[in-house]
């Protein structure tokens, strides 16, 4: 069986890592090259015209994952009130007829997830047993965990660092170095090696940089490709971003700690409930209430993410105008006509906007400034 | 009497008459908005995001005409209509959505319906969030649950036996009789595929039926079907439903094309989600078949010249691969 997947920002790690602790060679598991304009051409030109980012970019994943020999696909699959359920359905069909016999494997991603995971993991391994592949599937999400940490570590050194770059290039090292991490000792001293040397990057002492937040859609907040690296370029306009959207963190609560009940997003819905009392699906509810949160918590600006067409951030940002929480809200809608200057220009206005506004702020104490 | 506000968009067509039934038995009564028409269009869509669908911007427009008009304003969140399938997530956002964006809206009413919860919890909800504003009584909303269940049926009952529209069958509601058809036997016929708020709102869809009618074509839709045959086409051709109205679209594509139609005309409007994946399997079915397929994409930017030229292309071909044939 030759297995393929579709990348999801560093997913691929973790994955890879798995595969390679049950002994799986890299013949068995295809991890498609990563996401660029042939990918993307490829997703647009034989998915539905009106299909959103994810489907077309995870297509195109997928076909390049087959050219390389995958028969075996892993897709998303679930009950929501996204798209993202219908995606293998539709995937399956249309590879089939690109003539790609491939054979989906599904996650789960609205009930049991975890299971649904271990059995892919199960059809990679040469028959090993279940206290094997929980080992491997451990050892996988420590590089997952691992790598969010340094992440976190990078988009604050990313606005102060003296040097442009510096944080960007150890990143990239830390990427590099942690796929190919043997066990899990290595992962754990990698981690604190790469978190130290990002604490040691020269930074600008009087640097007192702007905090945005990034929220919307999980798939565009935290694919670079798909939103064009729009944390780098904030990183370089000095501009300190925050997160909450990880993939760790969805492993941590989605397999783990919501079955016990614990809701890593009760907090934010909370403060959602005055503008929107209800989950609308994806991460609609999530992005409201992270508004007010980041209002409350002192955040200058907030960057909504969200494929073109994309349900629930549509309701999302129809509500977001008008909650009376004060804070700039910058849209992106990500799709396959976006443009790069296009978006380094908008960013570079509402970064102006937000210093102005910061400057004007503090210049008159409390007083209330209109725009 | 308590005046409750309906919205002519979106699910108005497919429920109504269960809210209707359901209001009148709690002693209130309902209006419901003007068809859509430009003064609508344009309220509603100078107040929405510029990505949001047609048809939600126009229900915004239903709702800001009859602000003045009424004492409650009906907007329940659709989450489920059973069998684990789910709606877009525009009806769950609907209310709060209004809220937002209407701000000066009479008080909503705005039960979250879920199938799947169970009959009690249907119960409890409706009773919280409507009921106890016109009855204190819970008996009393049992009551008109039940007869707005069995009016629901017997309206979509009514529409799958005598071939009617929906629109056809509130009509029908209203005046206690219709006058059938009597030139049943036209020359093509002709499967028009889409959700309810897309074929029969003439400002959206710009009199797409009446222009086929015109153009000699036997119209079939969705709810002409028992709904119990678009379930097991549906299940034949993709499996379990993933949306709440994938039997009505999936379905009914699959029903018509087995009856053996001469086309099939799918209407969606822009940017729906649940339609762009959807239409894809009506599309591919349809290529199985052989059967001529058009798929019309519609927003507030489409021209009416354009629409009739492409529709008049399409019936041109399906008449003369009909002749050849």
């Amino acid at each position: 069986m030759r297995i393929g997947i579709p990348h999801f920002g560093n997913i691929y790690i973790p994955v890879r890592g798995m595969a390679s602790k049950l002994g799986a060679s890299s013949e068995e598991l295809i991890i498609p090259p990563p996401s660029s304009q042939r990918t993307l051409d490829l997703g647009v030109k034989y998915s539905p015209i009106e299909a959103c980012l994810p489907y077309k970019l995870t297509l195109g994943n997928l076909i390049e994952a087959c050219e390389l020999g995958a028969d075996t696909l892993v897709q998303a699959r679930g009950t929501g009130i996204c798209r993202l359920g219908y995606y293998a359905r539709n995937q399956e069909q249309i590879l089939q007829d690109l003539g790609y016999g491939a054979r989906f494997l599904t996650v789960d991603v609205s009930h049991r997830k975890f299971a649904s995971i271990l059995y892919i993991i199960k059809a990679l391994s040469h028959g090993a047993s279940w206290p094997q592949i929980i080992l491997a599937f451990w050892f996988g999400m420590g590089k997952l965990f691992a790598l969010d940490k340094i992440e976190k570590e990078v988009h604050k050194v990313r606005a102060v660092e003296i040097e442009k770059g510096t944080a960007n290039s150890i990143y990239r090292e830390a990427i590099r170095t942690m796929d190919e991490a043997r066990t899990r000792r290595e992962v754990k001293s990698l981690n604190r090696e790469y978190i130290d040397r990002l604490k040691r990057v020269p930074r600008d002492p009087q640097a007192d940089p702007l905090k945005v937040a990034l929220v919307g859609e999980i798939y565009v907040v935290i694919d670079p490709f798909s939103n064009m690296d729009i944390e780098m370029e904030l990183g370089k306009l000095g501009v300190e971003v925050e997160r909450t959207l990880t993939l760790s963190r969805w492993v941590k609560y989605s397999l783990f700690l919501n079955p016990l009940g614990i809701d890593e997003w009760k907090e934010v819905h909370k403060a959602a409930l005055p503008y929107l009392k209800r989950d609308v699906g994806g991460d609609g509810w999530e992005s409201v209430g992270e508004k007010v949160v980041h209002a409350r918590d002192g955040c200058d600006g907030l960057i909504h993410l969200a494929p073109f067409t994309c349900m629930p951030e549509t309701v999302a940002q129809n509500i977001m105008r008008s909650t009376k929480e004060d804070l700039p809200v910058l849209v992106v809608l990500c799709d396959e006509q976006m443009a790069k200057p296009g978006m380094i220009t908008r960013l570079e206005a509402f970064v102006d906007l937000l210093q102005f506004r910061r400057k004007k702020r503090r210049g008159k104490g409390n007083s209330k400034v209109f725009f | 009497m308590v005046k409750v506000g309906i919205p002519r968009a979106l699910l108005y067509y497919q429920y109504y008459a269960a809210w209707k039934t359901f209001f009148e038995e709690l002693g209130a009564e309902t209006i419901v908005s003007e068809p859509t028409n430009q003064a609508i269009f344009a309220c509603g869509n100078e107040r929405a995001v510029a990505e949001t669908c047609l048809p939600v911007k126009i229900f915004f427009g239903h709702v800001i005409s009859l602000v003045d008009k009424c004492d409650y304003m009906f907007i329940p969140a659709v989450r489920s209509m059973g069998d684990k399938a789910y709606n877009c997530s525009k009806f769950l956002g609907l209310p709060d959505m209004t809220k937002a964006l209407v701000p000066e809206c009479p008080h909503i009413l705005d039960p979250d319906i879920d199938l799947n919860k169970g009959r009690r919890d249907l119960l409890q909800v409706l009773h919280n969030s409507v009921g106890r504003q016109f009855a204190s009584d819970k008996g009393r909303v049992k009551k008109a649950i039940e007869s707005a269940w069995e009016a629901n049926s017997t309206y979509r009952n009514r529409t799958g036996e005598e071939k009617i529209t929906y629109v056809e069958a509130i009509e029908g509601i209203q005046q206690r009789h219709r006058q059938l058809d009597s030139d049943a036997h036209q020359e093509l016929k002709i499967a028009v595929i889409g959700h309810p708020y897309v074929v029969y709102d003439d400002f959206v869809n710009h009199r797409l039926i009446s222009r086929l009618e015109a153009m000699k074509a036997t119209i079939l839709t969705p709810e002409k079907a028992f709904p119990e045959k678009l379930d097991i086409c549906m299940a034949r051709l993709i499996g379990k439903a993933h949306w709440s109205f994938e039997a009505e679209i999936v379905g009914a594509g699959e029903y018509y094309l087995e009856a053996g139609v001469d086309g099939i005309i799918s209407v969606a409007v822009f940017g729906c989600g649940p339609d762009s994946m959807m239409i894809e399997v009506v599309r591919h079915a349809a290529r199985d078949f052989g059967t001529p397929f058009l798929q019309l994409s519609l927003d507030e930017h489409t021209s009416e010249g354009g629409m009739l030229t492409r529709l008049e292309a399409f019936t041109d071909m399906v008449r003369r691969k009909k002749i050849c044939v």
